[in-house]
């Protein structure tokens, strides 16, 4: 049309309404106000005013919609645009023109539009909102519910929206079928309201009724959502009974349950402890369904939320905890942005009613896709809450780290990223523990715990425990035990040794900062990372402790000290000691003064090899006394000890001792039997040459001799076993065990070892009791035959001195000239002497006695040996019966021995 | 022909003509590429707006409002 150059705008906007409206310049009044007010009321644009970039907007969108040959033409043309020059505002038509673009194949860019709604932070249009609210209230409103399908809707759907779907395409009469209508064949009631909203349909507010639902195909696609709230249309005036909830009250009830609220008519229902709808409302069973679908976020959040809540409170609930819920805090908040994005999406379309097309808005459907990932997100967490409650600390962390075992990759990664948030404290306690030895655990919360209770004489033994509920599942037994150990040392070095060497000295490994990162690589590395970190700890730190222990407090000296003085290892030393003690100990018990006995064993040490022992170990040899029962001589109570104190008080501790001495006892009597032998062999020896001359005591003296003999094998044997069998071979296995040790739990374990070895070899354990009880009556025996021997020799000598007396005193007779011997004498003499003979056969049955006893006890000892379970005792039992002396006499010696060389305990 | 507001006196009237003549062409032919819908005059109305000055994204949001409107009328009277 023909118009002068230079238009006021007014007109060429009349002129515009009256071409698109394809009116006359007269309908248009009512859409020229309005355009007027559209156009007019925005003058400045909100978008940068570069030509260049529109241009490559528009190239891009063409590439897009895979149009490349149009885009090279679009160049083209572009450029011709370009060099023409004739346009001075070429941003600005070109901006129009991209506006009204559309894409032939609009429907599949549906959702991505959203995006780009999203992505865009102001409105494409910055109207003023009041305008269009105020729209509608001029026009009668009117709620069919079935109405406005079809083409009514695909009208309505051809709202303003930026990439619209719009049904004037190419100016068209009859717009093609949106085959993308969204399924309202299922909705049947919220529908009809959603359509009237479009403002573009604000001018056909009245056609409401009559479109058949069955136009519209269903479709899978976005459904036609509703973008205009129905409260709005409630504000108008309802019609309709019942009360209907549309999709859009749904949204927003939705939107608040996802946070735990309630919504009008999604409740939380206690009873079932799920969101319900409220029954009477009129909805849809689909929608109804999706609708409680949806609100099981909601049901999750609250979980998640009322245990970081209750635990947040719990003042006595940890650091892991904290940590855990800070963990799921987090991710509560990144639930919430998305929350945010939702609401002001909702807002948008509030504020936008009219620009925001009908698929750019919220429906349920698209609430649930969205929703999913978060949904699985919070599932995962809300099982994580589930497992973890009540508990805390280390526990809590292994009920984290059970749920990484899972082969889902993407709750892997979530779980994992919470497990290392968690496990932050835990290993910040190890990390403390292990490199100083320090624990600050007020929630009790890591896996070592400390007694306050303990004073530092049981530092090592007592004082520091593995709880093991709190052992994390990544971590073993055997780390944690380590653990334990090395954190042990490190406060045993500080407390007990006196060793105040800042940590860093003593471990080579230089501690490197425990950053929260370095949990997380430790997750993907788990066993390594943590093992070498322990290992180099224990090593460092029980290499340490041992030199230690070994160089300023001479642990192993120690040891053999024991050895050589309560295990009578000194020969030398021992046998004086008793040589030097015997005329002591042989008086009553409470005759005996402890300072006497202390002088001699003094005197002892000086005299023996024991004089070139270090003076810190003879310092601490001492004498004891045990506690006197009446009746007792010397040498029940008399007894050596070993004062130890300080760090070898840790190794040695009071039950060691006590079992040290009890060794020391034994070991002590049966070295006594030694000795009481020798000195009737001694007897036998000196006493055998001046008895020649009474050739009636030589009976009894051989039979002594037999007895003796029989006692000295039987002690020779025993002796043999003690030394060999019992000392010996534990020493050695203990020697090698302490040298070879890595850390004191070691040494502590052998040495422990060998005392239970020693003692249960020894006959001193409970079961051997009735074998001790035997032993103890050959001992006796020997001793009553010592006593025996003793009244024998006596007599015997005492005879023998008088017998030679009277040949003295007849000898002088003779020298003097008298009488040798009177008659009076020779008749006392002779009297005596029958006497003394007469005394021989009580001797001789004594003796007898004796040994018929002693054979007995031996005989019993050795059945008793040959049952026993231990095999050096069975061993012991051959050599003591070599030539089978005993088995000749007692029958149940001569029961066959069986497969395992040992009789049945029942015979 | 629409008169463009860029040319100026400089230019000979037909000289100038012809280049607005071109103009229109490509513009129409960009319009036709890009699916606006617009047809050579409501094109040439739109352009003169633009090159006036008003806001070309409240431009087109009226344009596409205003297109709604027949079909709402049509649907109306059915």
């Amino acid at each position: 049309m023909a118009t002068p150059d230079q238009k006021s705008p007014n007109v060429l906007l009349q002129n515009l309404c009256c071409r698109i409206l394809g009116r006359s310049e007269a309908d248009v009044a009512q859409q020229f106000q309005f355009a007027v007010r559209v156009i007019g009321s925005n003058f400045a644009p909100t978008v940068e005013r570069d030509e260049f970039l529109v241009a490559e907007k528009i190239k891009k969108e063409l590439i897009r919609q895979r149009r490349e040959a149009d885009a090279a033409l679009f160049s083209e043309l572009h450029r011709k645009l370009h060099s023409q020059g004739v346009l001075k505002n070429k941003w600005s038509i070109l901006y129009l023109l991209l506006n009204l673009s559309e894409d032939p194949r609009r429907q599949a860019n549906k959702v991505s539009n959203y995006a780009t709604l999203f992505a865009q932070a102001l409105p494409r249009d910055a109207h003023s909102t009041p305008y269009y609210y105020a729209r509608p209230q001029t026009l009668p409103l009117n709620y069919q519910d079935r109405g406005t399908q079809a083409v009514q809707s695909s009208g309505s759907l051809g709202s303003s929206g930026i990439s619209s779907i719009s049904m004037c395409a190419l100016g068209g009469p009859a717009p093609p079928p949106q085959p993308l209508l969204p399924g309202q064949s299922h909705q049947t009631l919220g529908v009809g309201d959603c359509l009237r909203q479009q403002l573009g349909s604000r001018l056909a507010w009245t056609l409401t009724a009559n479109q058949p639902s069955s136009q519209t195909p269903p479709s899978k696609g976005t459904p036609n959502a509703v973008s205009r709230s129905m409260t709005r249309s409630r504000r108008e005036g309802e019609t309709g009974g019942a009360v209907e909830i549309t999709e859009a009250a749904l949204v927003r009830d939705i939107l608040y349950v996802f946070q735990g609220i309630d919504g009008k008519n999604i409740k939380m229902s206690n009873a079932e402890n799920c969101y319900k709808v409220e029954g009477k409302a009129n909805l849809s069973k689909s929608l109804r369904d999706t609708a409680v679908r949806l609100a099981e976020l909601g049901w999750l959040h609250n979980k998640i939320r009322k245990y970081t809540d209750q635990r947040s409170l719990d003042r006595s609930f940890g650091l892991v905890g904290q940590s855990f819920c800070a963990a799921l805090h987090q991710e509560l908040k990144e639930y919430y942005r998305l929350l945010s994005v939702l609401h002001s999406q909702l807002q948008l379309e509030d504020d936008q009613g009219v620009n925001l097309g009908l698929e750019s808005s919220l429906t349920l459907r698209r609430l649930l896709v969205w929703t999913y990932d978060p949904k699985i997100r919070l599932k995962t967490l809300a099982a994580l809450v589930d497992h973890c409650q009540g508990r805390k600390g280390g526990e809590l962390a292994s009920a984290v780290h059970a749920y990484t075992r899972t082969g889902d990759p993407y709750m892997r990664s979530l779980v994992q990223h919470i497990l290392s948030l968690v496990s932050h404290p835990v290993l910040s306690f190890l990390y403390r523990w292990i490199y100083d030895g320090e624990l600050e655990d007020t929630y009790h919360e890591f896996f070592v715990a400390s007694d306050p209770t303990v004073k530092t004489d049981r530092l090592w033994h007592d004082k520091y425990t593995l709880r093991k509920s709190m052992i994390p599942s990544f971590m073993t037994m055997d780390q944690s035990r380590k653990v334990l150990l090395i954190g042990k040392s490190i406060n045993f070095l500080h407390q007990v040794c006196h060793d105040q060497t800042p940590t860093t000295k003593m471990i080579a490994v230089t501690k490197s900062a425990e950053p929260p990162q370095d949990a997380a690589d430790l997750f993907t590395d788990l066993e390594n990372a943590f093992q070498g970190k322990i290992d180099a700890a224990y090593f460092e730190t029980s290499k340490y402790l041992l030199d230690v222990l070994n160089k300023k407090y001479s642990l192993l000296d120690h040891m053999q000290a024991m050895r050589r003085y309560l295990l009578l290892g000194q020969g030398d030393f021992i046998r004086h000691l008793m040589d030097l003690l015997k005329p002591e100990l042989v008086r009553p018990a409470t005759t005996l003064y402890q300072h006497n006995l202390t002088g001699i064993l003094e005197t002892a040490v000086r005299a023996t090899n024991a004089q070139f022992d270090s003076p810190e170990i003879l310092r601490r040899l001492d004498v004891r006394l045990l506690e006197v029962s009446p009746g007792d001589t010397g040498w029940d109570v008399f007894s050596l000890d070993y004062h130890v104190d300080g760090p070898i008080a840790t190794v040695f501790t009071r039950e060691c001792m006590s079992h040290y001495l009890r060794v020391f006892n034994f070991l002590w009597r049966a070295k006594r039997m030694e000795y009481i032998l020798t000195d009737i062999r001694k007897g036998h020896m000196c006493n055998a040459k001046l008895l020649r001359n009474m050739p009636e005591l030589s009976g009894v003296l051989h039979q002594c001799h037999i007895l003796a003999s029989e006692m000295v094998h039987f002690i020779h044997q025993m002796q043999y076993y003690i030394t060999f069998e019992v000392l010996e071979c534990s020493w050695d296995e203990l020697w090698n065990r302490v040298q070879q040790a890595q850390d004191l739990d070691h040494i502590i374990a052998a040495h422990e070892a060998f005392l239970d070895t020693i003692t249960s070899r020894c006959l001193l354990d409970s079961g051997s009791r009735v074998l001790l009880n035997q032993l103890r009556a050959v001992f006796d025996q020997i001793i009553e035959l010592q006593n025996a021997q003793d009244a024998i020799y006596r007599a015997a000598l005492e005879e023998l001195q008088r017998r030679l007396q009277f040949e003295e005193k007849k000898k002088q007779h003779e020298i003097e000239g008298q009488w040798g011997v009177t008659a009076a004498e020779e008749e006392e003499e002779n009297r005596r002497i029958r006497e003394f003979q007469e005394s021989i056969p009580k001797m001789c049955s004594q003796l007898q006695i004796l040994t018929h006893f002693y054979q007995g006890i031996v005989q019993q000892f050795l059945v008793l040996l040959t049952t026993s379970s231990d095999e050096s005792l069975r061993f012991l039992s051959f050599r003591l019966d070599f030539n089978e002396h005993y088995k000749a006499r007692e029958p149940r010696l001569r029961v066959s021995l069986g497969t395992r060389g040992r009789r049945s305990a029942h015979m | 022909m629409v008169s463009g507001r860029g040319t100026r006196a400089s230019v000979s009237a037909a000289a100038n003509l012809n280049a607005v003549r071109e103009t229109m062409d490509v513009l129409l032919e960009i319009s036709r590429i890009l699916n606006t819908g617009l047809d050579m005059e409501t094109l040439s109305i739109c352009l003169r707006l633009c090159e006036q000055g008003y806001n070309p994204e409240a431009l087109s949001s009226g344009i596409k409002e205003l297109r709604k409107v027949p079909e709402a009328l049509k649907a109306l009277k059915m």
